[in-house]
């Protein structure tokens, strides 16, 4: 007898079932398992469904921090987004690296100098980085003369304005010692004075045409002016 | 890091300028001129090698890879960083937007079923432990 009603149970224990603990012999019409159920043991036990509500979850815990915040203060990023997002952000690459020699708005891709194809491509490292001999040298003596044209200009810095021509100077100015480099450097110097001179010339230019100007309404206005009736010959030129 | 980074912005700088000079000299080359490219190719073979010993100091700094792109393009890279924080401006305001809509929601909701069903509104807001008076 109790062998049988172990059998019996056997069959129905939580170990055999399929769905775990949850007694198979009790059918459960909530699947999802979220009713709540209150189970009355004695002599007429019974299932009664006590939850209120079908289908009520527990509510997701609320988290501290969401989208609900101003995430740009909460970080102390409002800094940030006024320096990038407040002012005009020049586009090109040479405005963030205006002091960098050549050309380097060009899309890498043109000629080769793409970051990407560095990751794409790595290059072969590992290799011990070591000064040439005298023999490796060889490799590098050159014939005198200039490069023909086509590689002479290419690369070659855009003509930009003064400010940044000024940064590039900074550089030049240090330690160069061939002949070439200083012939090369003085041209480009007095170049730039050159440059200088007619700018000032130009200035002073409109700082007389002013003058003249403010002297040519004085005179306008003073009685003498009325009086005379007419220009001087060096206004007359400029009118 | 930021002494690490200043380390190699200058060694980049000064790698840069010597290969500069090295193509002004080769630009228009004179005899004598081989001593000083050879100089200044052992300066860059040297360059090469401070570059390469400032390599440990930087390997945690992390690049996210679409800035490349930018770069690539012959773009500023600050618009990439400009284009982030205008991107997570926007994203936070749409949260924002949503959330602050599903709040209005079930305010709504709750005040339209505890009209139509009263008894029960005060059942379930007594499970969930909300006791407030609703708006």
């Amino acid at each position: 007898m109790g062998d049988q009603f172990r059998s019996k149970v056997d069959q129905y224990s939580p170990k055999s079932s399929p769905r775990g603990s949850r007694s198979p012999i009790v059918p459960r019409q909530d699947s999802t398992g979220t009713l709540k159920t209150t189970i009355s043991l004695g002599k007429n036990p019974s299932i009664v469904h006590s939850g209120p509500f079908y289908l009520m979850k527990e509510p997701p815990g609320e988290s501290e921090l969401t989208g609900a915040k101003n995430l740009m203060v909460y970080y102390g990023l409002e800094h940030t987004y006024s320096k990038f997002c407040g002012k005009r952000v020049k586009e090109s690459l040479s405005a963030f690296l205006p002091h960098l020699p050549g050309y380097i708005d060009t899309p890498g891709n043109q000629d080769n100098s793409s970051l990407r194809s560095v990751i794409e491509k790595p290059p072969i490292a590992g290799k011990e980085i070591l000064p040439l001999s005298n023999m490796q040298l060889n490799g590098f003596r050159l014939h005198p003369g200039p490069l023909p044209e086509q590689y002479r200009y290419e690369n070659q810095m855009p003509q930009k304005k003064h400010k940044t021509k000024k940064k590039k100077n900074k550089y030049r100015s240090s330690e160069i010692t061939t002949q070439e480099i200083s012939s090369d450097l003085t041209s480009l110097d007095s170049h730039e004075k050159k440059h200088k001179k007619q700018k000032r010339h130009d200035e002073d230019k409109e700082r007389k045409k002013r003058k003249k100007e403010k002297k040519k309404k004085k005179q306008k206005h003073s009685p003498e002016h009325i009086n005379m009736g007419s220009l001087t010959p060096n206004q007359h030129s400029n009118g | 890091m930021s002494s690490a980074l200043e380390n190699l912005e200058t060694q980049l700088d000064s790698f840069i300028e010597n290969v500069r000079q090295i193509k002004i000299i080769v630009g228009d080359f004179q005899p004598q001129g081989q001593q000083v490219l050879n100089q200044k190719i052992q300066a860059m073979v040297h360059g090469l090698q401070e570059l390469d010993k400032l390599k440990s100091q930087v390997q945690d700094v992390v690049v996210p890879l679409e800035v490349f792109d930018y770069i690539d393009q012959g773009r500023n890279p600050q618009i990439y960083t400009k284009d982030c924080i205008e991107k997570a401006l926007t994203k936070n305001e749409q949260v924002k937007g949503k959330i602050d809509s599903y709040r209005k929601f079930k305010s709504h909701l709750l005040a339209e079923l505890s009209s139509s069903f009263p008894n029960e509104i005060a059942k379930y807001r007594a499970v969930r432990g909300d006791e407030r008076p609703l708006p």
